[in-house]
């Protein structure tokens, strides 16, 4: 075979449907080894995008960030925000162990900024996880997105709406994320280089919250007297 | 003591033909703006000459540029001049309008003798694309005269420059009217023949001024000059023949403002992280902007980038008359070590910084924040946005003794407007403020709802019940 299609099999952009290939592309493991198993063993794509799809803020969306925050932070490299809907809070962050000094917060006036940002971002050296709320995106712009995530080695993770899942994106993965039973997150695969998609898995989330699965709920009083309100 | 006289015949014309890229017929007129007091060589080729009356010049020369003669911009240019010259000598002092002196007889051993400084200054004059006639002179004054009439030498020998100065005519030799012609009536024509009249007969036939200068001349009475001390700023202009319209013009003349400030701070081993450029407008007052950069920084092209994506953002208001980058904040630059304590390469910082000031200038220096915890109780004050800033503190070491808090915390409480599904811990009570008149009373709970988000809610004193953050 030639030596081109032969690189292109290696790092997965070509694959053939029979064969489960082990691929070559620079990764960082996600922190969940159950995540990692279904990703191919190896987990967030570097030098690629990454899209999480969901609903709703507050589903641990962040959680199955925060192991991958932590230690870039802690090995130097900046995580940035762009534009998220609600503040990170420090606090929590802290508590993650995720070194502040390397996290940024962007906010952006217009869509031209967000891109001009997420490729500056990308591009750069320092960077090591860029984290974006862009909203709507034609596919044309994820296109020059995922170009420029490939001149840099980072991970770049959009957070969209769920309904964009059926919308066709450049993407190298793309996560399906759904609130599952006991405040777990439900992580389904909707595209992935190297093999088919459509793998499945639910990953322990309660610790967030302080939770845990035997523990009882540990309200001290019924607040909610139904009849007040 | 050895001097050094520079002497600028055309010191504004060089100045301006400088800053612009297409280089057209220019002349400078003098303040009445009637005559024309210096000429560029393209107008001089087309038959402008210096003194003729200006409107006989356009009709030579239509698309001639006109510059009127400024006394406070001539001055300022020349302190321009000294500044470059103080990296090569430390005793200069300004002859304005158009002069230069400096002490070169102790800078010989530096150099490796007079023929290198020569040509040293001539190198730098050609650079500069500046027309300079240099003199040297054992006396301020002798190098003067020498250097005003073009006779400039490179020459260390007293008698040889006594022997320039004598062939000089009255003429030349700057006396005012009076002496000349009480000096012509004499029968003197050279100053050699005035320098051979004995002192008293001097003094009795010619005023005592006259007497002192011809002996500062010859070196015979002492002339103290009071070195000029460079300002501890920098701060270059730039003036246009033309109005520049668009800001894309504005950055042929910056880079060479900028290519010099980066040699400046170099040779101050110093870096900066400001800038301030002021655009003079015709008709309006001027704009000032005002370029940070995220850290010390002190490369011409990094600073080049960060204005022209300002410019980007903001365009011209009006025409621009002329620009003014001034430098006023310096910083001390580090050693250039290969790595640092954390282990962080001075490549890796450099990134940095340019990733932050590139960031900084296009999306506004609030665009983007750092984030903090901060000792207090109430969730809205427990943390705090502050600029971005590379810090090299450690972080820090008491995180498992904060308490469990959402990773969201939304921008301010939103009403509760559903039932939650499932409640966890509880209540956390939070009360505090009382001293800062932010009161906050309250019993947070973590619910879930039911599409399944984690919610940090709360109920406060009136039994409102709101989300405050989400466990994301």
């Amino acid at each position: 075979m030639s030596e081109i299609l032969n690189t292109l099999m290696q790092d997965a952009r070509i694959w053939q449907g029979h064969r489960h290939n082990k691929t070559t592309q620079p990764a960082e493991p996600t922190g969940y080894p159950v995540l990692d198993n279904q990703l191919g063993g190896i987990g967030w794509p570097r030098g690629a995008l990454s899209e999480c799809l969901l609903d709703a803020p507050g589903i641990g969306e962040l959680s199955l960030l925060t192991p991958l925050m932590q230690r870039l932070s802690m090995a130097g490299k900046t995580v940035f925000w762009l534009n998220p809907p609600h503040t990170p809070y420090a606090p929590a962050l802290a508590r993650e162990n995720i070194n502040l000094d390397q996290v940024v917060m962007i906010h952006t006036q217009n869509k031209g900024d967000l891109l001009w940002t997420l490729e500056n971002c990308l591009r750069s050296p320092v960077t090591g996880l860029v984290m974006a709320w862009p909203g709507k995106l034609a596919t044309r712009e994820i296109r020059r997105l995922q170009l420029a995530a490939e001149a840099g080695s980072n991970v770049c993770v959009l957070f969209r709406e769920r309904r964009y899942a059926e919308q066709n994106s450049p993407a190298a993965l793309r996560l399906e994320l759904e609130p599952g039973d006991q405040q777990s997150l439900k992580v389904s695969v909707v595209k992935r280089r190297g093999s088919w998609p459509g793998q499945r898995c639910s990953l322990a989330m309660a610790r967030r919250a302080g939770l845990l699965h035997s523990e009882a709920t540990r309200v001290v009083q019924g607040p909610w007297p139904t009849s007040a309100r | 003591m050895l001097w050094l006289y520079l002497h600028f015949p055309h010191l504004l014309l060089d100045h301006i033909r400088r800053t612009s890229e297409n280089v057209s017929a220019l002349v400078i007129v003098e303040g009445s703006g009637q005559k024309v007091i210096q000429a560029c060589p393209t107008a001089q080729s087309m038959g402008v000459k210096v003194g003729m009356r200006l409107k006989t010049a356009i009709s030579l020369a239509p698309e001639l540029g006109i510059v009127r003669a400024d006394q406070q911009q001539e001055a300022r240019i020349l302190e321009d001049q000294a500044r470059w010259l103080y990296r090569y000598a430390a005793h200069i002092v300004l002859v304005p309008p158009n002069g230069l002196l400096a002490e070169v007889g102790s800078l010989q051993r530096l150099y490796g003798g007079l023929p290198a400084v020569w040509q040293i200054v001539e190198e730098v004059l050609h650079e500069r694309q500046l027309t300079a006639w240099p003199g040297i002179g054992h006396t301020p004054l002798a190098a003067r005269l020498i250097a005003r009439n073009g006779k400039g030498e490179c020459t260390l020998d007293k008698n040889h420059i006594l022997r320039i100065i004598g062939q000089m005519p009255l003429l030349t030799a700057e006396f005012d009217e009076r002496t000349c012609t009480r000096l012509q009536r004499l029968g003197l024509n050279t100053l050699d023949e005035v320098f051979r009249l004995s002192p008293a007969d001097m003094a009795r036939r010619l005023s005592p001024e006259t007497l002192a200068y011809l002996q500062k001349i010859q070196g015979s009475r002492p002339d103290p000059q009071a070195p000029w001390q460079p300002a501890h700023y920098f701060r270059q202009q730039a003036d246009f023949v033309q109005d520049i319209e668009r800001s894309q013009g504005l950055l042929f003349p910056l880079q060479r403002i900028l290519s010099e400030l980066e040699k400046d701070l170099c040779w101050r081993q110093q870096d900066t992280d400001s800038l301030l450029l002021m655009l003079q407008h015709r008709h309006a007052e001027p704009t000032r902007l005002r370029i940070r950069t995220s850290g010390p920084e002190h490369r011409a092209e990094a600073f080049l980038n960060l204005i022209s994506l300002r410019f980007e953002q903001q365009p011209l208001q009006a025409p621009v008359v002329s620009l003014r980058l001034t430098v006023k904040r310096f910083l001390g630059r580090e050693a250039p070590g290969g790595q640092d304590l954390l282990g962080e390469s001075q490549d890796l910082k450099e990134a940095w910084h340019t990733l932050m000031s590139r960031l900084q200038a296009r999306l506004g220096e609030n665009a983007l924040k750092q984030l903090a915890p901060k000792a207090d109780h109430r969730p809205e004050q427990a943390w705090s946005a502050s600029e971005v800033r590379r810090t090299s503190r450690v972080a820090a070491t008491t995180t498992n003794q904060l308490p469990q808090r959402p990773l969201w915390l939304l921008r301010g409480p939103q009403p509760l407007t559903e039932i939650p599904q499932a409640w966890f811990t509880g209540p956390e009570r939070i009360s505090g403020g009382w001293w800062d008149d932010r009161r906050v009373h309250r019993d947070y709970y973590i619910a879930q709802l039911s599409n399944g988000q984690l919610a940090w809610v709360f109920r406060d004193v009136r039994e409102g019940w709101f989300v405050h953050g989400w466990f994301g």
